[in-house]
C-alpha cells in the first residue's frame, strides 16, 4: 500500500516538474560569448551554408551578434511565417516574397518601416526594386535581397554530343527537343506536380515572349486586357508545344525530382531560375544557360528578370539595434558584392556596378543587357494576388491543368479570368 | 453509507478535472467553431459578424463552391475506397486468420505494424517509394518485365486519389483486422461445429452466422474509418502538399481546411473565419454520418 | 475423403498464399527504407534492392550529429509521457465516479464523455490556438501535452469505466466500514485493480499521441521543440535532395514506434478490442 502511495507521489512530482520545464523554455537571446544572437528566417532551405559562410562576414564586422540562418522549405515558409508573427515568435529578420506576398506581412502591421532607418537605399537600389517592397506612399518595409532571372538551364555535355548550339528562337529550340529525343536522350527535367513551379519556371519564363512581357502585365493589371486576350492564350499554347519532350510520368514530377533529374545529368534541359546555381555548382554539372526563345530573330526578348526576395525587420523583435545594423550591411555595396559570389545566381538588384566572380552568372547577368532584352516579372504577383482567390492560385492551377490536358488554352485563361471577376475586375 | 453530501463532494472532485480539460480543449473549441463561422476577418481572430456570408461564399461563389463540390465528391469517393481495400480485404484477412491456421497471432502483430507509424512517415515512405523517376515499385516493375503497368502513380489525376486510398489502406488495416478477428473469436465453437454438421458452406458460414454476428463491430470499424477519412489531412499532406495535387483530385476536407485557415504557398490569402466555415460543415458531415451508421448498424442487428 | 482432404490442403495453401503475400507487402516498403537508410544516394539508385555493402552509417551520423535528432525524441518523449500520466489520473477518477457512484444523470456524463470518441478534435484548431496564445503557451510543449489529455480523455474513461464496472462493490463497501476515507479506497483499492486496465488505456492512446501531427505542425514552429513527426515533415523538406539522408530520416522515425508496438501488442490489441467487442 504505502509503495503504491509513493510512486503516485513521485509521478506527481515529476509531472508538476516537468510541466513547469516544458512550459517555460525560454530561448537563450545570446549564446556563451555572450553575442546576441539574431535568428533571421528564410525559404532558401538550399542555402544553409552558403548564408552560414556570407554572415560569418558580418559578425566579423560586428563580433557582438551572430547569425542564425533558419530556414524553412519553400511551400510551407509562408504559412510559417504568417503564423509564428502573428504568435509572437517569429524571427528577428524575416525574409519576404516580392509585391503582394510581403505586402500582405506590411499590412498585417508586422514590419518595421525602413525609410528613416536605412538611410541611403535609393542610393544603392535600382528604384523598381525598392517599389516591390514599398507603399503607394513610398513606405518601404524590404531591404531587397536578390533578384531572380529565369530561363533554361542545359548540359553542355548533351548538347556538345549532339553538336547542339543554344538556340535563340522558338523553331531552333523546338529542333533542339526534336534531336534530342529523337536520340532517345531526356529532353527535360520538367514535371507539373509542383503548380508553382510550371508558373514560375514555365509560363512565366517561356512565356512573356509571347504574351508580350511586361506591356501586357502592366496593362492587365491596369485591367486595360483581360486575361482571356489572345496574347495569353497563344502562350498558353507555345509552352504546350514542349509537353510531349516532357519525361514520360511527368505528371507526378515535382521540383525537387526536377532539380535532381538535372543534377544527376538525366536530362538535358532544365527550365528554372538562375537560383538554381549554388546547387548546379555543388553538384559540378557541366552547365550552361540560354534566355528564354523569342518568336522571330530581331524579336525584342521579354526576359523575366525580377526582384524576388527582401529582408524586413519583425516588428517585435528584442533585438531592434542588432536588426538594423545587420539590415544595413544587407544594403550596402559590399554585402551585394559577397552575396553575388556567396550565392552565385542570386543578382543584388544594385544601381551601381558589382563583381561576379562566377563566369556563368556573369553571363547570365550580362544576358539581361543586350540590347533588345525587356525586363519583365512574375505576372500575377503584383496586385492581382492581395485576395482570393489569388490570381496566382488560380493560374498556377489553369497551367497544371492545361499542361496535363485536362483544360485546353482557351479553358485555361477562361479559369483564371472567370477567378478574377470575383474580386479584381469586379 | 456515506452520506450525500460529502458524496457529492467526491463526485464533483472526481469528474471536474477529466470534465474541464475535456470540455475546455476540445468540445467548447469545437462548437467555438461553429461562431467563428459566421465571422470574418484577417489574422487568427476572425471579428467582423457576416451571418451566413461564409456559407454563401463556399457554397455559391466560384472558385470556393469547386472547390467544396470538389472535396466533397472526393471524400465520399475516398471513404468508398477505403472501406473496399482496408475493411472489406481487412474482414478477408481476418477470415483467413482465424482459420485453423499456424502462426495467426504472428499475421496479426504484423500487419499491425504499419499503423504504429505516424501518417506522414507511411506518407513520405509512399512518396519516395512511388516517385515517377526512382521510386521503387516502377523500378520493380520492370525488373519483374510488367512496364505496361507503370503509371505516373502520384500524378494522374485519375487515379491519384486511389493511390491514396491504397496508402490508407496500408497504414491502418491492422485495425479492422484486430476488430474482426477478436469477434469472430468470440463467436462460440458450437455454433460454428453445429453449422458444419448441418452442411452448411463456408461462404454461408460467413453470411449467415460470422456477418450478422459481426455487425455492430462492423459498425464501429466504418464509424471509425469515416471519422478518419473526413479529418485526413496528413496523407495528403505528405503525398501531394496541401493542394491536393494533382488538379486538386486528392483534396479532401482536412486539407481544404487547413489550406484556407492557414493560407499555403505563394501569394494566397488565408481567411480564419472562411476555415471555421469549413470544419463546421465537417462537424456536421461527420455527425449525421456517424448518426446514419449507427442506425443502419443497430437495424441490422 | 481423400478428396476433402486434398480441398482442404488447397484451401490451407491458399489462404498462406493470400496472408504471407499481404505480408511481404506490409514489409517490403520497409525493408527497403531501413536498407536505403544504409546505402550512399548514389547507390540507393544503381542498385534500389541490393544489400548495402558495406554498411554506410554516414546517414544516421548526418541526423544525430549534425540535426540533433535526440532533442526531438526527448521532446516526443516528454509529451507523450505527460499526456498520457494526465489522461490517467483524470480518467481514472472520473471513471470511478462514472462506475461506481450512482447519481442523476450518470448514463450522460458517460455519453459526454463518449461523444469525444467521434468528434476529431482539429475541427477546434483555430480557438485551441488562440487559446494557446492568449496563454502564452504557443510554441510551448505544455500546450500540446494539454491538448492531447484533453484528445485522449474520452478513450481512456471509456476503457477504465468498463474495467471498474467489473470491480465488485464489496471490496470498497468493506473498507469503509473500516474507516476507509473515500480518497484512501480510490488509492489503495481501486487503482491496484485497476492497474491492468490503466496500462491499456494508457498504450491505447500512446500511439496517437506520439504520431500525431497536426498540432505540433499548428501550435509548434520553433524547430528544437519539434516532436518526431513535425521534425521528420521539416527535415524531409530541409533535405528533400539527399536520398540517404531522407530514408535515414525515415526510418529513424519508424523503428521506434514499432519496436514499442511489437513489445506492448498484447496490451494494444485489448485495448482497441475492449471497446468494441463489450459493445
Amino acid at each position: 500500500m504505502k509503495r503504491t502511495r509513493i510512486v503516485w507521489l513521485v509521478l506527481a512530482l515529476l509531472m508538476v516538474g516537468t510541466l513547469i520545464w516544458a512550459g517555460g523554455g525560454k530561448e537563450a537571446a545570446s549564446d556563451d560569448s555572450g553575442a546576441v544572437v539574431l535568428r533571421y528566417t528564410s525559404l532558401r532551405t538550399e542555402d544553409q551554408e552558403r548564408e552560414n559562410s556570407k554572415n560569418a562576414e558580418f559578425t566579423k564586422l560586428f563580433p557582438n551578434i551572430k547569425i542564425q540562418f533558419e530556414a524553412i522549405k519553400d511551400t510551407e515558409y509562408d504559412t510559417v511565417l504568417k503564423t509564428s508573427l502573428e504568435t509572437g515568435v517569429a524571427a528577428d529578420i524575416v525574409m519576404l516574397r516580392s509585391f503582394d506576398g510581403g505586402r500582405q506581412i506590411y499590412d498585417g502591421g508586422y514590419l518595421v518601416e525602413l525609410n528613416d532607418i536605412i538611410p541611403g537605399m535609393h542610393d544603392t537600389f535600382t528604384a523598381n526594386s525598392i517599389a516591390t517592397w514599398a507603399t503607394e506612399d513610398g513606405v518601404m518595409y524590404g531591404v531587397p535581397y536578390f533578384g531572380s532571372i529565369t530561363g533554361v538551364w542545359y548540359n553542355i555535355d548533351i548538347f556538345n554530343k549532339y553538336g547542339l548550339k543554344e538556340p535563340e528562337t522558338w523553331a531552333e529550340f523546338i529542333a533542339i527537343c526534336e534531336k534530342l529525343k529523337n536520340a532517345g536522350e531526356t529532353v527535360f527535367a520538367h514535371g507539373t506536380k509542383d503548380q508553382w513551379a510550371i508558373t514560375e519556371t514555365l509560363y512565366c519564363d517561356l512565356g512573356p515572349n509571347f504574351y508580350g512581357g511586361e506591356d501586357s502585365r502592366q496593362k492587365l493589371m491596369a485591367k486595360e486586357i483581360k486575361y482571356t486576350d489572345p496574347k495569353f492564350v497563344k502562350a498558353y499554347e507555345k509552352i504546350g508545344e514542349l509537353v510531349k519532350y516532357f519525361p514520360s510520368g511527368y505528371q507526378g514530377i515535382d521540383y525537387v525530382t526536377m532539380q535532381q533529374m538535372f543534377l544527376n545529368e538525366q536530362a538535358a534541359m532544365f527550365i528554372a531560375g538562375s537560383w538554381e546555381l549554388g546547387i548546379i555548382r555543388d553538384a559540378e554539372v557541366n552547365a550552361g544557360w540560354f534566355p528564354p526563345p523569342v518568336e522571330k530573330k530581331g524579336d525584342p526578348l521579354h526576359y523575366a528578370f525580377y526582384a524576388d526576395l527582401a529582408l524586413g525587420i519583425n516588428k517585435n523583435t528584442e533585438h531592434m539595434e542588432e536588426a538594423i545594423e545587420f539590415l544595413k550591411w544587407v544594403a550596402s555595396p559590399d554585402h551585394a558584392k559577397l552575396l553575388a559570389n556567396a550565392l552565385p545566381g542570386m543578382f543584388p538588384t544594385l544601381k551601381i556596378h558589382y563583381d561576379i566572380d562566377d563566369a556563368l552568372a556573369l553571363e547570365i547577368i550580362e544576358s539581361t543587357q543586350m540590347s533588345h532584352v525587356v525586363p519583365t516579372g512574375q505576372l500575377m504577383w503584383e496586385k492581382l494576388s492581395l485576395e482570393e482567390p489569388s490570381g496566382e492560385t488560380l493560374q498556377n492551377e489553369a497551367v497544371q491543368r492545361f499542361l496535363n490536358g485536362t483544360f485546353t488554352a482557351k479553358q485555361a485563361v477562361e479559369y483564371v479570368q472567370k477567378g478574377l471577376d470575383t474580386w479584381y475586375f469586379k | 453509507m456515506i452520506r450525500t453530501r460529502k458524496r457529492r463532494y467526491y463526485l464533483l472532485l472526481y469528474l471536474a478535472p477529466a470534465a474541464i480539460l475535456y470540455a475546455v480543449f476540445m468540445l467548447i473549441p469545437i462548437l467555438q467553431s461553429l461562431r467563428y463561422s459566421l465571422f470574418t476577418g484577417r489574422g487568427l481572430v476572425p471579428d467582423e459578424f457576416v451571418g451566413f456570408d461564409n456559407y454563401v461564399k463556399l457554397f455559391t461563389q466560384f472558385p470556393f463552391r469547386d472547390r467544396f463540390i470538389n472535396v466533397l465528391k472526393n471524400n465520399f469517393y475516398y471513404f468508398a475506397l477505403v472501406m473496399v481495400f482496408q475493411n472489406a480485404f481487412g474482414f478477408v484477412l481476418a477470415i483467413l486468420i482465424t482459420r485453423k491456421i499456424k502462426g495467426s497471432k504472428q499475421f496479426k502483430t504484423l500487419f499491425f505494424i504499419p499503423t504504429a507509424l505516424s501518417a506522414v512517415i507511411v506518407g513520405f515512405i509512399f512518396k519516395l517509394v512511388l516517385n515517377p523517376v526512382w521510386g521503387i515499385f516502377n523500378i520493380a516493375l520492370k525488373s519483374l518485365g510488367l512496364e505496361v503497368l507503370i503509371r505516373s502513380w502520384l500524378g494522374d489525376p485519375t487515379i491519384a486519389l486511389p493511390v491514396l486510398a491504397i496508402v490508407t489502406a496500408w497504414h491502418n488495416i491492422g485495425i479492422p483486422v484486430i476488430f474482426f478477428t477478436a469477434g469472430i473469436d468470440s463467436i462460440s465453437v458450437d455454433l460454428v461445429e453445429a453449422s458444419r454438421i448441418d452442411g452448411v458452406s463456408v461462404w454461408g458460414e460467413i453470411r449467415h452466422i460470422i456477418i450478422p454476428i459481426l455487425a455492430p463491430i462492423i459498425g464501429i470499424v466504418t464509424i471509425l474509418t469515416f471519422v478518419g477519412n473526413f479529418s485526413e489531412f496528413e496523407i495528403v499532406y505528405s503525398m501531394q502538399s496541401v493542394y491536393g495535387n494533382p488538379e486538386y483530385s486528392t483534396d479532401i476536407f482536412g486539407a481544404l481546411f487547413y489550406r484556407t485557415t492557414f493560407g499555403s504557398q505563394v501569394n494566397s490569402v488565408n481567411d480564419v473565419g472562411l476555415g471555421a466555415t469549413i470544419a463546421s460543415v465537417m462537424f456536421i458531415i461527420i455527425f449525421l454520418g456517424v448518426t446514419l451508421i449507427q442506425r443502419f448498424s443497430k437495424r441490422r442487428t | 475423403m481423400t478428396h476433402n482432404t486434398i480441398k482442404k490442403i488447397t484451401s490451407k495453401t491458399l489462404i498462406y498464399l493470400v496472408l504471407i503475400l499481404h505480408s511481404i507487402m506490409i514489409i517490403a516498403p520497409l525493408l527497403l527504407m531501413i536498407l536505403s537508410s544504409l546505402k550512399k544516394s548514389r547507390a540507393i539508385f544503381q542498385e534500389p534492392f541490393g544489400l548495402p555493402k558495406p554498411v554506410h552509417w554516414g546517414n544516421f551520423e548526418k541526423l544525430f550529429v549534425q540535426q540533433n535528432y535526440l532533442s526531438y525524441f526527448a521532446n516526443s518523449i516528454i509529451v507523450t509521457l505527460f499526456a498520457l500520466a494526465t489522461i490517467i489520473v483524470f480518467a481514472s477518477l472520473a471513471s470511478y465516479a462514472i462506475g461506481k457512484y450512482s447519481f442523476k444523470g450518470n448514463a450522460q456524463v458517460y455519453t459526454f464523455f463518449i461523444l469525444g470518441l467521434m468528434i476529431p478534435i482539429r475541427l477546434g484548431t483555430i480557438n485551441i490556438m488562440q487559446m494557446f496564445i492568449t496563454m502564452d503557451l504557443f510554441n510551448k510543449l505544455l500546450a500540446l501535452v494539454i491538448v492531447y489529455a484533453a484528445m485522449g480523455i474520452p478513450a481512456g474513461i471509456m476503457i477504465l469505466t468498463g474495467f471498474i464496472r467489473d470491480i465488485p462493490d464489496e471490496l470498497s463497501d468493506a473498507a469503509r466500514i473500516d474507516g476507509c476515507s473515500e480518497t484512501g479506497i480510490f488509492i489503495r483499492i481501486i487503482v491496484p485493480l485497476l492497474s491492468p486496465a490503466i496500462v491499456v488505456a494508457a498504450v491505447y492512446n500512446l500511439m496517437p499521441i506520439w504520431n500525431d501531427f497536426w498540432f505540433p505542425l499548428v501550435l509548434i514552429n520553433k524547430d528544437q521543440l519539434s516532436t518526431i513527426p513535425l521534425a521528420t515533415a521539416r527535415l524531409f523538406g530541409k533535405h528533400e535532395t539527399d536520398f540517404g539522408l531522407l530514408y535515414a530520416i525515415l526510418t529513424a522515425a519508424a523503428i521506434p514506434p514499432i519496436a514499442l508496438f511489437v513489445g506492448l501488442s498484447k496490451y494494444f490489441i485489448k485495448g482497441l478490442t475492449s471497446g468494441a467487442v463489450k459493445g
